[in-house]
């Protein structure tokens, strides 16, 4: 794969991803999760929404997510220029 | 010595009493003793931990249990644990291996691993080993040696692990065949009729059928989820609104049920909950020193919260330690980080003040990092007597420092070094330099730093290390130097560190004397430190310098010193001080026992992933072989270690096998092919040899003499007398008895207080002649004669085996192999049942063959049959 952004090594430009979970969360757990936007939707789920610093934090938040027992239900990469296109993780 | 076991973690949780019944997976659990691994996979809140604490109470075997938690990735740390969870079966189980665990640098982790699964083999019945909370070792390094672990598993012994993520050991391949017993989510969930059961028993509510169906859809039977549920219904005055607004809605469960527990609890209950949530665990003392009330109120509060099932996990028997359900805890982190009145950072640090009066320095660390106090937290790293990286404490350590801005670390430079030291213990050679250049510019902005000197000498210390296993001896000895002329006399580890490596250096360059002074203050150093392991490397290096010296008695007895010291069943690190033993045994002419050492030597070192210690060894069997006559099986031999040193590429060893050869092309009189090795390999003693068996002892006078000037210039002790002895047998083949008898007279003045026997027997018939002169003409009587006794002592070689026992006895070891093959198993299935290297089976069918005198399995197990021997 020519790609750039696949070189592993590469870990340092930020990106912007989205993280879907089951169930609800209060605004409050922002901060928590590291200043993500809280965003509720009708189905009933959450989605985390941020600017995430390398794959090292992605992971982390990751981790966090978990051990609070919220169900993972997608991660999204959202490219920065247009919002509306995106690639699936 | 490194900090005390923590026994908490290996407590075996006491089921609590009225627990919903779930007999089906009791019955699951049941069937653990029939797989290699039961694996309890699934979030947090599915009452994992309770299932088997209950199970493990009623179970038929024993079970051990083994809680794991972050600073359980370091590997020493993780055997340590491991290795005290198993003694629950058997008290002394791996006792030696503790001690050798608690200083690093350690063994590597394959060869404790087959220790341990040896010791293991030896235990008399089925037994489990539980490891609660696996997904908290965040380490590949860990993964490894779990694979390893299931993979070699003897019969007796069944692990079962509990986790909220599925660890990376090839669970398809144990799913594949069988071996794999899982309870997952979907299994762990309560069923409607375990609901009814919990939530009108055992929580004494009273619900209808249709609001506990909706209940356990709407938390999908999560257990953390009901039972959360279940409390806030027993406090609600309004028990219907809640169940309505929750099961009606989307609030994450916990989030929301938390917030309703919470708010029923008493003020004074929230503070203590919020306030100690940042603690891992805690008893009376540390939760009032954390928040200033007496022992008693918090004892008070901590047994409330566990009769009513909220939140605590009791850690022992005696209600002394708990900790929160790790659900609970995040959330609760949480909660108090959000409040304002709570002063996260000031209860870091009274707790850290705790953890350091009751010398738990690894915990008081971790809530030191949580603090900005950096001379804090450098006071504790570096620790009461030597620096907790030393003592085996390595993930936690890096982490905060890999969490420092550069800044940070250039205004403190001791700070790079410290990561340096760090990143080395943890096996990261690639990454040292580039934090030692950073200190070493980061000290250019300091002239004055305090302690600048010790700084200098331990980034020469760290230099000298990285160059050793390359052998490049210069780098080595120049930084080892600077290293101790600028390190403090208090810097006990780091001395020891710079001491090693001159020693090292100087013995790979052949500079005996500054080698053995080394070793010999490395040693004393170590006494103080109580470093196990590198006492072992430096007293048998020792020994090996007292032999080249020729003292083969102080020799022998360093290396018994370092056998006694590792006692039984020997680590493979052992096998150098065998292989020593053996080789004074050979010299002492006693074959038996040098036999006898050499394969154990053999056995030991061949453990040893990718070291080429097993060729000294093998060498010495093949010299075994054919000064008892064996001549055929001594070429087949060499010719076999010849294949393996070149295909491997032990370049330090191409001289010692070629001299073993040329001894044997001698004997089979290729003189000339002889000769093209002794000089492709440069070695005057073998030419010399060459010569002499061609007559001509003119060329062999010339090389010898040359050698040992430089011999003598070198002080090399045993070359000399090596030198010595060819010298006397060439002017006795120019019929110069003179001086052929004066040089003899000198070594044998040398050789005798040692005992000295095949120095002299190995030259062979002419040697024999000449002594045969010297004893007529008076020359050290006694030892001469004992010497032309020696000479005529049959070393027995059947010339026709069939009726004949064996020459040789096999070894117990080769006996148990040869079994193995009579019961018709393959090679590799041989090295599996007996956990030993491939290489190991093959080297023991070669001695079993050569010992029986056959050449095919078949014929081996023929004739082991004809002589009763399976």
């Amino acid at each position: 794969m020519a790609n750039p952004t696949n070189n592993p090594s590469d870990n340092s430009a930020p990106l912007i991803y989205e993280i879907t979970l089951k169930g609800h969360l209060s605004p409050a757990w922002q901060s928590w999760f590291d200043d993500m936007t809280i965003t509720l939707t009708d189905y009933g789920e959450t989605i985390l929404t941020g600017t995430i610093v390398d794959q090292a934090a992605l992971h982390g938040l990751l981790k966090k997510i978990r051990d609070l027992g919220m169900p993972l239900l997608m991660v999204r990469k959202i490219d920065p220029k247009s919002p509306n296109s995106s690639t699936e993780a | 010595m490194s900090t005390p076991i923590l026994l908490t973690k290996l407590y075996k949780p006491t089921p609590r009493p009225h627990l919903v019944s779930r007999a089906r997976l009791i019955d699951s659990l049941n069937q653990s003793r029939h797989h290699k691994l039961t694996l309890i996979s699934a979030a947090a809140g599915f009452g994992k931990t309770t299932l088997v604490s209950f199970w493990a109470e009623i179970s038929e075997v024993p079970v051990a249990w083994l809680a794991l938690d972050e600073d359980d990735a370091d590997v020493a740390r993780f055997l340590t644990y491991l290795i005290t969870a198993l003694q629950t079966f058997q008290a002394t189980l791996g006792q030696k291996l503790l001690k050798i665990l608690q200083s690093p640098p350690i063994p590597p982790v394959e060869t404790l691993l087959i220790s341990i699964l040896n010791e293991v083999m030896e235990l008399p019945e089925n037994c489990v080993l539980v490891l609660d909370d696996y997904h908290l070792v965040d380490s590949p390094v860990i993964d490894n040696v779990l694979s390893f672990l299931v993979k070699h598993l003897p019969p007796q012994l069944h692990l079962l692990i509990i986790t909220r993520e599925d660890p990376n050991i090839q669970l398809s391949r144990l799913r594949a065949r069988g071996e794999m017993l899982e309870l997952r989510a979907r299994d762990l969930r309560f069923t409607v009729k375990e609901a009814t059961e919990f939530f009108n028993q055992n929580m004494g509510l009273n619900l209808k059928v249709q609001d506990i169906a909706n209940l356990a859809e709407r938390t999908e039977g999560w257990i953390a989820g009901l039972q959360l549920a279940a409390i806030s219904l027993q406090n609600h005055p309004n028990p219907n609104q809640i169940i309505e607004e929750f099961t009606g809605s989307h609030y994450f469960v916990m989030d929301y049920l938390l917030e309703e527990v919470l708010n029923q609890q008493p003020a004074h209950i929230q503070d203590f909950l919020l306030k100690t949530a940042i603690l891992n665990r805690m008893c009376a003392s540390l939760g009032a020193a954390l928040l200033e009330i007496s022992e008693e109120e918090v004892q008070n509060i901590l047994e409330t919260l566990e009769q009513a099932n909220l939140f605590v996990v009791p850690l022992d028997n005696a209600r002394d330690w708990y900790r929160y359900h790790h659900l609970f805890g995040g959330l609760l982190r949480q909660r108090a980080s959000k409040a304002v009145t709570i002063d996260i950072v000031a209860l870091h640090l009274r707790a850290s003040t705790w953890y350091e009066e009751h010398n738990f320095a690894i915990e008081a660390f971790h809530h030191a990092s949580q603090t900005q106090d950096m001379d804090r937290i450098i006071y504790l790293v570096q620790g009461d007597k030597s620096p907790l990286y030393f003592q085996g404490t390595v993930s936690p350590i890096l982490k905060w420092l890999q969490s420092l801005a550069p800044t940070v670390l250039n205004a403190q430079p001791e700070l790079w070094v410290t990561f340096a030291t760090v990143l080395s213990i943890a096996g990261r050679n690639h990454e040292v330099e580039s934090k030692l250049d950073a200190a070493e510019e980061a000290l250019k902005t300091h002239p004055d730093y305090p302690e600048t000197s010790n700084l200098i000498g331990e980034i020469a210390t760290l230099r000298a290390l990285l160059a050793a296993p390359q052998f490049l001896v210069d780098t080595i000895l120049e930084q080892a130097n600077l290293a101790l002329a600028n390190l403090h006399p208090a810097n006990t580890p780091m001395r020891t560190l710079a001491l090693w490596s001159l020693a090292i250096a100087s013995q790979f360059q052949g500079e005996r004397l500054t080698a053995r002074q080394a070793y010999a203050e490395v040693i004393a150093l170590c006494q103080q430190t109580d470093n196990f392991f590198i006492n072992i490397l430096a007293h048998t290096g020792l020994g090996i310098l007292y032999e080249l010296d020729n003292e083969l008695q102080y020799a022998a007895e360093i290396f018994e010193l370092v056998v006694a010291e590792i006692g039984e069943p020997p680590l493979p690190m052992a096998c150098e001080a065998y292989l020593g033993l053996a080789r004074l045994a050979y010299q002492w002419n006693d074959l038996t026992t040098a036999q006898e050492y050499a394969q154990k030597s053999v056995e030991l070192a061949r453990q040893i992933d990718g070291i080429s210690d097993y060729v000294g060894g093998e060498l010495l069997l093949g010299r075994l072989k054919f000064v008892t006559g064996d001549r055929g099986g001594a070429s087949a031999h060499i010719m076999q270690v010849e294949q393996e040193v070149h295909h491997k590429q032990f370049t330090h060893f191409y001289g010692n096998v070629a001299t073993e050869q040329i001894r044997i092309l001698i004997h089979q009189q290729q003189f000339e092919k002889a000769k093209q090795f002794a000089e492709t390999y440069e070695l005057p003693l073998s030419q010399a040899r060459v010569s002499l068996a061609e007559n001509n002892p003119a060329e062999t006078l010339e090389i010898l003499n040359a050698y040992l000037q430089t011999m003598f210039a070198q002080k090399w002790a045993d070359e000399i007398l090596r030198t010595q002895i060819l010298q006397a047998l060439a002017y006795f083949q120019q019929d110069e008895l003179a001086p052929a008898l004066e040089i003899l007279g000198e070594v044998l003045h040398t050789a005798e207080p040692h005992g000295f026997v095949r120095l002299f027997l190995d030259e062979g018939p002419r040697m024999q002649d000449l002594l045969q002169i010297a004893s007529q003409q008076q020359l050290s009587s006694n030892y001469v004669t004992q010497l032309l006794t020696a000479f005529v002592e049959p070393t027995a070689h059947p010339a026709h085996p069939s009726d004949q026992p064996l020459v040789e006895p096999l070894s117990e070891r080769e006996l148990e192999v040869l079994q193995l093959v009579a019961d018709g198993l393959s090679n590799r299935e041989i090295s599996e049942r007996l956990f030993i290297a491939l290489d190991t089976v093959k080297g023991h069918n070669r001695r079993i063959y050569g010992k029986l005198q056959v050449q095919r399995r078949t014929e081996a197990v023929a004739r082991a049959r004809e002589l009763g021997l399976i």
